[in-house]
């Protein structure tokens, strides 16, 4: 993915939750990098089926939104008059599973009572609050289970308060314990101001804003927003890090809480910077954002929205509200200028308080507070800089900012947080992404590293509303040619199995009706993916369309993207999977995916984000609108090979959110015949030729190179490359691409044994 | 019921003494019903004829009016035979029942109509539950275990000591709805009688009977005949009639599932309401307590939950697979789907998603891509010359499947191998 793993191995050891009581963790887990397909976690206990039959049913049951089952599975009906109230408190407590129309299914996990702590709802409250909404008595083990997961959650606060670091809790007991740890009692600086136990004490603010307050009038709950005595001490601001890391799981188990009180903060200047009138956040959008300034301060952790719903604006939003300098990290060049221009959009920054910094561009801003926007490579280098790089990070790790907002937080690795977070000293974290990959260690490493998830839409909801697009999903069926089909069946041929059925003639007639479709009778603007370079090449080239990948230089990318967005003769451009995230291009509303990531469900719905972002009118769009679809997202997959296997597992993300893909069986209609490319089978032998006498490294995946910093990553990647990746040669194959000159000496083959080769080619070559 | 019984004297007395099945079954012969015509009393002839033109049933009562008193043993004589020979049949409404219903002045608290329907359904679960997995059922019915076999007898199989399994027909079974399931058992029931020493025709007229009677009144065993009480019971555990112990006397109620007897199969207002929520990500919500249900579900998809109320489960294309191997066809699994929906979506269109049931086909017609061809394989051949020589002969009928001029190998049509035959001995 972006960061340069290579192909097939996950990066980390798969990690579970720990599951005293979640035995059912299949659905939960997301991870992103089974290229084989091998989450076989998903059958643990296959066939088994989880009897919670003799749970007992209140006598108005009917009225009551949901089922709790004893291993923490909930089920909720969305047609309950009670659904949004609901929905709201579920998602606070607990993870979605899988979101479509009539029913959905959560799922109460450590991580997400975690969540549900640290946006102020406590224990009794998530069980009664519960109980309220179940249509049956809450199982025991569920009651055990809240009480066992959030015994400490929650319980302590870090503080930043005039720059003085303290940590707060309304339960001196609970101070009393960490005190008793070397190195936190080290850390204490005893300060004149005390009370009997040395806390200093100070009434909290109730919960101003949030959505379960209103739950919870309705629900007739004691309200959790009364004031609430906060104990607290100070501790020395060098060994902040080293408190947090005693207070994790692993330690302590009391997990800090982070929260910038930036109103009080005098120390650092103010950013002088409002949301513009017309900046007008969606519901969901202030939802996100009061769940992040719920009590007055400011909470570090992540906001999932789905892409194209407006996660800039949330950002930006949230800058404004904190008014201190902000560090915004994106994953790429191209998505860093997206983000200062998104920020010029939406508030009323001044130009000289706004800079990017990224190997093109070292732009520094002026006066004492401003935003800074860069890449996450660009921090985390480790490498030798260039002198005015150097001073730019400078200013970076001495600065104290107010807010650290982070884009994309599911593609980043773990050791890159650590290392941006140990580099920049900041108050509040955000983290802002599309497709949280659950449950595995970079939801726990994301859970400690930013903070828990503050707020997540559902897709759906979102949908009606007409907030983002419609989309219709087809996955269209293209059955192999008999030749290709031989080929891909040959052992020999293993490595260059992709390439088959990527370059399968249907498949490319399918992708060029589709194409001529969409740019012609419907006037759309069309991305087609591909994740094999070969593939995209040789699709860009036959069918004449620009294209983007890895060795695209940033100007180039910029002009075509240019050319897309504005000229009327660019409707189709061909993107490898460095198209899958942050390059935003909203007039996009076609879909063409050509060949995949093997099985990455995050892929699929990344992709599935560039078409997200609404267009058209808001009536036309909403549920009942004139428009029933108006972004489309179509699959190609070739009958009977791999990619059938990997097709099902890619959609699961989606499908879970409630998306459907309607199977295409037809494609490209029969009448079209020689209209199309490869109608004649002397065409397609020749191409069938190409694919194999090419190499097969030539005919692999991309390995991407993001940006010019990625030496860092080589480094740091080390462990688990390949002797090709790290001796160059791969890169090597696309520079031979990016020439752009044809020809067998350009490609790198294997040398051959014509004995071996089919009939079909001897003869071809034969007669030449 | 004629005053008479038969007994069978000359031809036209043997005829009708046979069976009401059989019987019918001659009527469909033109020359036996000009025969029986003939046959028949001056008075009974004209009966028929005249009546020939009438479509609906004719009341008792308003033949007698025709004719005059000192003709009324005649008419009675005429009228039996007619009965006999089944070309008069009996309907019966409730005013010629030969039993009253219980009079209000006897105090035992009948069940409401619901209940009463609640009651038949219940039952019938219980014995379908019973009939097709008994492990499963939580309450044993009195129906003989030989009585169960003759149901199971084309539902289930069962080899040596394994556990009995569904067969293909027991599997369309489960899928009808409960007018179709109950027709195939009451056929079941009526077509085995002999074998139990019963006479199908009391049977038959007794099923009948029940179906005029009035759902939810009581009616006092004592006015069955010992026939009719010696089934009644068999009668209770399939769910058609209700029994109730009174202080004087025990009484029967008919339920619904009684008098949908005579109603035609096609009735859809029998239809019970729907409990089914299919969603896009081919997961199942059944609103159902039943274990039947449950089981029913189990055919075609993995059940994962059962919640008090609700059974969750999701279709797979492995749970497809395995209801497809054992003869459930996908249209079959989609109008169950269809049917039971939900009212939450039954409203919806469709019902149930469309990539849901488009899957559901498309696995299916992914596992009939292979055709089955009977063929014969060749190899050996002494010389290229006489391969070739059976590869042309082959293709000349159209019966070469396949060839390997390599290895000299080659497969034929089952049709063309006398051909292929006949050619290879002539080279000899």
């Amino acid at each position: 993915m972006g960061y340069g793993e290579k192909g097939g191995r996950p990066p980390f050891k798969k990690f579970k939750a720990y599951s005293k009581f979640q035995d059912d963790p299949r659905k939960g887990i997301v991870e992103d990098d089974d290229v084989f397909g091998g989450d076989d976690a998903y059958d643990d206990d296959e066939g088994k089926t989880k009897d919670f039959s003799k749970l007992e049913l209140k006598q108005d049951h009917t009225n009551r939104p949901l089922w709790a089952c004893g291993n923490g599975r909930i089920f909720l009906e969305t047609f309950s008059p009670l659904y949004k109230q609901a929905y709201d408190f579920l998602i606070a407590i607990a993870e979605p599973v899988c979101r479509p129309e009539s029913m959905h299914e959560y799922n109460l996990t450590p991580h997400s009572l975690y969540a549900a702590v640290s946006v102020g709802l406590e224990t009794e409250t998530v069980i009664s609050v519960l109980n309220k909404l179940s249509k049956t008595k809450l199982p025991k083990e569920m009651i055990k289970f809240i009480h066992d997961s959030t015994a400490n959650y929650g319980k302590v606060k870090l503080v930043l308060k005039k720059n003085r670091y303290f940590i707060e809790s309304p339960f001196p007991e609970v101070l009393k314990t960490l005190l008793r740890d070397d190195t936190i009692s080290r850390a204490r600086i005893i300060s004149e101001n005390v009370n009997g136990d040395g806390f200093t004490i100070s009434k909290a603010a109730g919960e101003i804003e949030g959505t379960h307050d209103e739950l919870l009038n309705e629900a007739e709950v004691a309200a959790v927003a009364e004031e609430k005595e906060a104990h607290a001490f100070e501790i020395d601001p060098s060994q902040v890090e080293n408190v947090k890391q005693r207070c994790l799981p692993n330690a302590l188990n009391y997990p800090m809480l982070e929260e910038y009180d930036f109103r009080n903060d005098t120390v650092n200047p103010d950013l002088d910077m409002e949301l513009k009138p017309q900046a007008q956040p969606r519901p969901y959008q202030e939802k996100s954002l009061s769940k992040m300034f719920g009590n007055g301060r400011a909470r570090s952790g992540i906001i999932v929205l789905p892409c194209g719903a407006g996660k800039s604006l949330v950002g930006v939003s949230a800058a404004c509200r904190i008014k201190k300098s902000c560090l915004c990290l994106a994953t790429n060049a191209v998505s860093v200028d997206q983000w200062a221009f998104q920020f010029k959009l939406w508030s009323t920054i001044r130009e000289e308080h706004i800079c990017r910094f990224t190997s093109d561009s070292k732009e520094r801003f002026r006066g004492n507070a401003g935003v800074v926007v860069t890449t996450y490579n660009m921090v985390a280098f480790g490498g030798k800089r260039s002198e005015e790089s150097e001073k730019i990070i400078e200013e970076i790790r001495n600065r104290e900012w107010g807010l650290l907002l982070m884009d994309e937080v599911h593609v980043v690795p773990a050791h890159m947080f650590r290392k941006v977070i140990s580099i920049t000293k900041s108050h509040c974290k955000l983290g802002l992404t599309a497709t949280l990959v659950r449950e595995d260690e970079r939801i726990t490493d994301l859970n400690f590293l930013i903070g828990p998830k503050l707020y997540e839409a559902n897709w759906l909801d979102l949908v009606k509303g007409g907030f983002i697009a419609n989309v219709q999903c087809a996955e269209v069926w293209c059955p192999m040619t008999k030749e290709f089909f031989a080929e891909y069946l040959k052992k020999e041929n293993s490595k260059k199995r992709q390439a088959l059925y990527v370059m399968n003639p249907n498949k490319f007639r399918a992708c060029e009706f589709l194409i001529n479709y969409h740019e012609r009778a419907r006037g759309d603007k069309i991305i087609v993916f591909a994740d094999n370079l070969f593939a995209l090449t040789e699709y860009a080239m036959k069918l004449r369309k620009p294209m983007i990948y890895g060795a695209t230089s940033h100007v180039e990318r910029t002009k075509i993207l240019q050319a897309f967005k504005t000229s009327k003769d660019v409707n189709t451009i061909f993107l490898s999977k460095v198209g899958d995230n942050s390059i935003d291009i909203p007039e996009a509303n076609v879909i063409i995916q050509i060949s995949s990531h093997a099985g990455s469900r995050r892929q699929e719905a990344q992709r599935l984000g560039r078409i997200l972002r609404a267009k058209g009118k808001l009536q036309d769009r909403m549920a009942g609108g004139k428009e029933e679809y108006n972004a489309f997202f179509y699959s190609l997959v070739s009958t009977d090979t791999q990619e059938m296997y990997y097709s099902t597992k890619r959609q699961q993300f989606l499908i879970d959110q409630g998306y459907s893909f309607k199977v295409i069986t037809s494609l490209p209609p029969s009448d079209e015949g020689p209209r199309l490319s490869y109608y004649h089978l002397e065409d397609q032998l020749a191409l069938l030729g190409k694919v194999l006498s090419a190499g097969d490294d030539a005919v692999g995946l991309e390995q991407l190179e993001e940006d010019a910093d990625e030496i860092a990553l080589h480094n740091a990647r080390r462990s688990h490359g390949s002797m090709s990746a790290m001796s160059g040669a791969k890169g090597m194959v696309y520079m031979e691409y990016s020439t752009g000159r044809k020809g067998q000496g350009q490609i790198k083959s294997k040398p051959k044994d014509p004995a071996k080769r089919h009939f079909l080619f001897k003869r071809r070559y034969g007669a030449t | 019921m004629p005053e008479v019984r038969i007994i069978a004297k000359n031809f036209m007395d043997m005829v009708a003494s046979m069976p009401a099945m059989k019987l019918d079954k001659l009527y469909e012969n033109g020359f036996i019903c000009e025969a029986i015509l003939r046959s028949l009393p001056p008075l009974a002839k004209k009966y028929v004829i005249q009546m020939l033109q009438i479509d609906v049933p004719v009341a008792a009562k308003l033949l007698e009016e025709w004719v005059l008193p000192d003709g009324v043993s005649k008419h009675r004589v005429a009228v039996d035979r007619l009965v006999q020979l089944r070309v008069f049949l009996e309907a019966v409404d409730s005013g010629t029942l030969p039993r009253e219903s219980m009079p209000s002045n006897i105090t035992v608290r009948l069940p409401t109509l619901e209940n009463l329907e609640a009651y038949a359904l219940e039952q019938w679960e219980c014995f379908l539950l019973q009939l097709i997995s008994p492990i499963h059922a939580d309450k044993p019915l009195n129906l003989s275990t030989s009585l169960m076999k003759v149901f199971q007898r084309r539902l289930l199989s069962q080899r040596d000591k394994e556990a009995p399994k569904l067969t293909e027909s027991g599997f369309q079974f489960l899928l009808m709805d409960t007018n179709a399931q109950l027709w195939y058992i009451i056929r079941e029931y009526i077509s085995n009688s002999e074998e139990r020493g019963v006479d199908a025709a009391e049977l038959i007229s007794f099923m009948l009977e029940l179906s005029f009677h009035v759902i939810g009144e009581a009616y006092s065993i004592n006015t069955l005949t010992d026939f009719q009480r010696s089934i009644i019971n068999d009668l209770a555990d399939l769910g058609l009639v209700k029994l109730q112990q009174g202080r004087k006397g025990s009484w029967f109620i008919p339920t619904k599932l009684a008098t949908n007897l005579s109603m035609s199969l096609a009735d859809s207002s029998s239809r019970k309401q729907g409990f089914v929520v299919v969603e896009t990500n081919f997961r199942v919500y059944a609103y159902s307590t039943s274990k039947l249900h449950c089981e029913i579900l189990r055919l075609f998809s993995r059940v994962e939950y059962q919640l008090p109320n609700l059974i969750v489960g999701a279709i797979t294309k492995e749970s497809l697979y395995n209801a497809f191997e054992n003869g459930i066809t996908a249209d079959q699994i989609v109008t169950f789907l269809q049917q039971n929906a939900h009212p939450r979506v039954a409203e919806r269109i469709p019902c149930v998603p469309e990539n849901v049931t488009d899957q559901i086909r498309l696995w299916e017609a992914d596992l009939n891509r292979v055709e089955m061809t009977d063929a014969y394989y060749y190899d050996e051949f002494p010389s290229r010359d006489v391969f070739e020589g059976a590869c042309d002969c082959a293709r000349e009928w159209n019966g070469l499947l396949w060839e390997d001029s390599k290895k000299m190998h080659m497969v034929v049509k089952t049709e063309v191998h006398p051909y292929v035959r006949d050619y290879l001995r002539r080279q000899k």
